[in-house]
């Protein structure tokens, strides 16, 4: 990747974005009303992803319940085709996309209201459709959208974003061809507040950047809630609109 | 099978009532990480360290194998996590799908592995043939929590303790040397990643910690199995003493404030310098003992 | 042959030890009578699930052959119908094998079967008898027919043996008499006269292991007596 300049002197990244600049940001709810009880569709950049959320309902198995709070299931679903080159293998059972399950469902445990929806499960299904780095906050993203469609109780939104470092310069919401040339750091942030319900970091990063870094993604992060919430705002004002001209 | 194991709802209530009042259970302060004894057995790169209850073994082994045909100049390197009912009767023997289970075995890939903790161009013997294959085999004797930090420790001195045997190339021909002919070689070691892990409790209700200003919540490093059941976040953070930060996982839990994250890891980093020293040194300690003699049969002398 | 031993080393699991023998080092734990997985279980009696892993590498035929010669040694001297559909997890840790690991298991079986006794007592799973164990080699003296015997031999022992031999015994009234043989496991080429002289030198030797584990649990008994 070193042929590739990935900052120019002018400041400018690969695809054309300043360094504090997102990616187009698109997002819809209730496209799947159907299928299920929530759902919603997010592009951010080259990241196509939809959600589904199934619930709360009756769980099918027995040891799936519990009498004190609902139990929340994610599976995330990476298509074969999602990357430039068809992968061979699907990715159902891998490590890594298990700990993703296991990371978004301790993510979201703790800020839906799981407690008034005893004896139920809530089944949330992702598909990733085409990934383009900084996955694991697009999929953030698009989970708290579709439960926010289900009328699931929350406490407040989620919204996820990378930031990635490049020698000394924070690079906001990278896409894959960043992603690989330099370590990154996933956040997820909540409501509008500088609390992290989620941080990963996988590859070295000076320990005396990390807080600049942080402070980016946060405020990347309180942006893409905005986006989100806008979209919602506008859904609503349009289905009030619908309902009214009845 | 063997069920999770529960924990009383008066031994919850006495613990998380103790932390509020700032007590641990054990008497650790909460900053406190428990003393690390780290012994070596007879053999190079077999290592048992001890954390309070906690008892970890790694043995480190190594044998001649074909590179990936895709990097013909790198060795193989495989950390081997699997969990046995002897740590305690809450894991199986060979069902490592386990949420738990996976994110400890991820970290310590993470850790280890992906930060390039291990040379492994080092390992490499003749391009696209032959190459070392070293493998670290971590066994969970005895759980009372700190998993994460104690295994990782414990590969990191056995990386640092073993050697593997000399050897010489003669065009695609190798000859191994047993360690009883030529003195064995150890591995490259590029730096030294050590885990601290921090606990979170959340002594007020969840609207507080949500959407309030005070930051309540309690942090607690190296937690013991029980604090570890009680618990509801979690943060494992991975340093050297470079001030790089190798890895760091808050995979959800409670939500907590990006600054008291970052004084999480400037703690952790005052562990990581005393804990990489005291690796080096008991490495040191273990080959003075085993070369006692090796001074008469130099040939320098006090001249 | 002598142990260095150690009784209940582990606080998670209901009985444990580490034993010591030459190069060989083992650890064992114990857990039980606990609920067993439904196709574990057996109406009558206590069922046994062992596990034996290997210090390096993945656990293959070899543990699996020598967790069934331990299943066939151990399983008699338990008091099995006292537990009727219960589970007994016997773990067993190899942290430094002392033999190649290649060819032989000799070492690494005594040990195993001696270390499970001894984590079995400390569970306090009752038991009709004590066992114990020792591997014997057999080699020729150079230049003359005379084949001498190695109660416990090391590795280099068994490699310059013609035969290898593993002998567990079934120990009764106070590990003063022998009720049986429990397993008698040889590899390599010997005659009956051998066989015989194995046993009976055997016999002597494992009587006297058998007496340094009683030793073992009693001081172990008695310093937690006291510790109270």
């Amino acid at each position: 990747m070193s042929r590739l300049e990935i900052y120019s002197p002018e400041g400018l990244r690969l695809d054309g974005r300043r360094w504090n600049e997102l990616r187009r940001f698109e997002c819809s709810i209730n496209t799947h009303s159907h299928a299920s009880d929530g759902s919603s569709y997010l592009e951010q950049g080259n990241n196509k992803v939809i959600t589904l959320v199934k619930g709360p309902k009756e769980p099918t198995l027995r040891s799936q319940m519990d009498t004190e709070k609902a139990i929340l299931k994610i599976s995330v679903n990476i298509t074969q085709f999602s990357k430039f080159e068809r992968s061979k293998s699907s990715h159902k059972n891998e490590r890594r996309v298990l700990e993703m399950q296991t990371a978004l469902i301790r993510t979201f445990e703790k800020n839906v209201m799981l407690n008034i929806y005893p004896r139920t499960l809530i089944d949330i299904e992702v598909h990733v459709l085409q990934q383009d780095g900084g996955i694991m906050g697009s999929l953030i993203n698009g989970i708290t959208l579709a439960l926010i469609d289900a009328g699931i109780a929350m406490y407040d939104y989620i919204s996820g974003v990378s930031i990635g470092l490049y020698d000394t310069t924070p690079l906001l919401d990278v896409n894959s061809l960043e992603e690989n040339a330099m370590s990154s750091v996933t956040l997820g942030v909540v409501g509008k507040s500088e609390k992290l319900s989620l941080l990963l970091v996988e590859d070295k990063i000076p320990l005396d950047r990390l807080e600049t870094v942080l402070a980016i993604g946060i405020a990347g992060a309180h942006r893409v809630r905005d986006l989100m919430d806008e979209e919602l705002r506008k859904h609503a004002e349009k289905r009030v609109a619908n309902a009214s001209s009845k | 099978m063997a069920k999770d194991i529960e924990i009383s709802n008066s031994e919850s209530k006495f613990l998380l009532e103790a932390l509020r009042q700032n007590y641990r259970l054990d008497g650790r302060l909460f900053d406190q990480f428990r003393d690390v004894e780290v012994t070596f057995g007879n053999e190079y790169g077999d290592v048992t360290v001890k954390m309070g209850d906690t008892r970890v073994h790694c043995r480190i082994s190594c044998q001649i194998s074909q590179p990936y045909e895709d990097r013909p100049f790198e060795g193989l390197f495989l950390i081997s996590t699997e969990n046995s009912p002897m740590a305690g009767p809450q894991f199986e023997n060979g069902n490592n799908t386990d949420e738990d289970e996976i994110l400890c075995a991820r970290i310590i890939e993470k850790a280890v592995r992906r930060s390039g903790a291990l040379d492994i161009e080092g390992l490499c013997i003749v391009a696209g043939s032959k190459c070392w294959a070293v493998r670290a085999d971590v066994h969970f004797l005895n759980c009372d929590g700190g998993f994460i930090d104690a295994s990782c420790i414990a590969v990191m001195a056995g990386l640092i303790h073993f050697k593997k045997p000399d050897i010489t190339v003669h065009g695609e021909q190798v000859i191994i040397h047993p360690i009883e002919e030529r003195e064995p070689t150890p591995l490259g070691i590029l730096h030294i990643p050590i885990c601290v892990t921090f606990s979170f409790f959340n002594p007020k209700e969840t609207e507080e910690n949500i959407k309030g200003e005070s930051n309540e919540e309690i942090t607690v490093i190296d937690a013991t199995l029980k604090e570890e059941l009680l618990r509801d976040g979690v943060l494992t953070v991975t340093l050297n003493k470079n001030r790089e930060v190798v890895q760091v996982s808050k995979a959800g839990g409670l939500p907590m404030d990006a600054l008291s994250l970052m004084s999480c890891c400037h703690k952790a980093y005052s562990i990581t310098e005393k804990v990489t020293d005291q690796i080096v040194q008991a490495v040191k300690e273990d080959y003075k003992s085993r070369n006692k003699y090796s001074e008469l049969l130099s040939s320098e002398n006090a001249r | 042959m002598s142990i260095i031993a150690q009784m209940g080393p582990l606080t998670k699991v209901d009985g444990s030890s580490l034993i010591e023998s030459k190069q060989t080092k083992i650890i064992c734990s114990v857990t039980g009578p606990i609920e067993p997985k439904s196709r574990q279980e057996l109406p009558t009696q206590l069922a046994l699930e062992i596990i034996i892993r290997p210090a390096a590498g993945v656990p293959n035929t070899r543990e699996k052959l020598m967790e069934d010669k331990l299943r066939a040694v151990i399983t008699p001297i338990i008091t099995r119908y006292l537990y009727p559909r219960q589970l007994c997890q016997i773990t067993l840790q190899i942290l430094n094998s002392g033999e190649s690991e290649l060819e032989f298991a000799q070492r690494e079986l005594a040990t195993c079967i001696n270390a499970t006794l001894i984590a079995l007592i400390d569970a306090g799973i009752a038991l009709n008898s004590m066992c114990a164990c020792v591997p014997i080699a057999l080699t020729s003296k150079e230049g003359s027919d005379e084949t001498l015997l190695i109660i416990d031999p090391s590795d280099e022992e068994l490699k310059s043996s013609n035969s290898v031999h593993v002998l567990a015994l079934e120990l009764v009234d106070q590990c003063k008499t022998v009720k049986n043989v429990l397993l008698l496991d040889s590899n390599g080429d010997f005659n009956e006269k051998d066989l015989f002289n194995i046993l009976e030198s055997g016999e002597v030797e494992v009587l006297k292991l058998g007496k340094q584990i009683r030793h073992i649990v009693e001081s172990k008994i008695n310093s937690d007596i006291t510790s109270i």
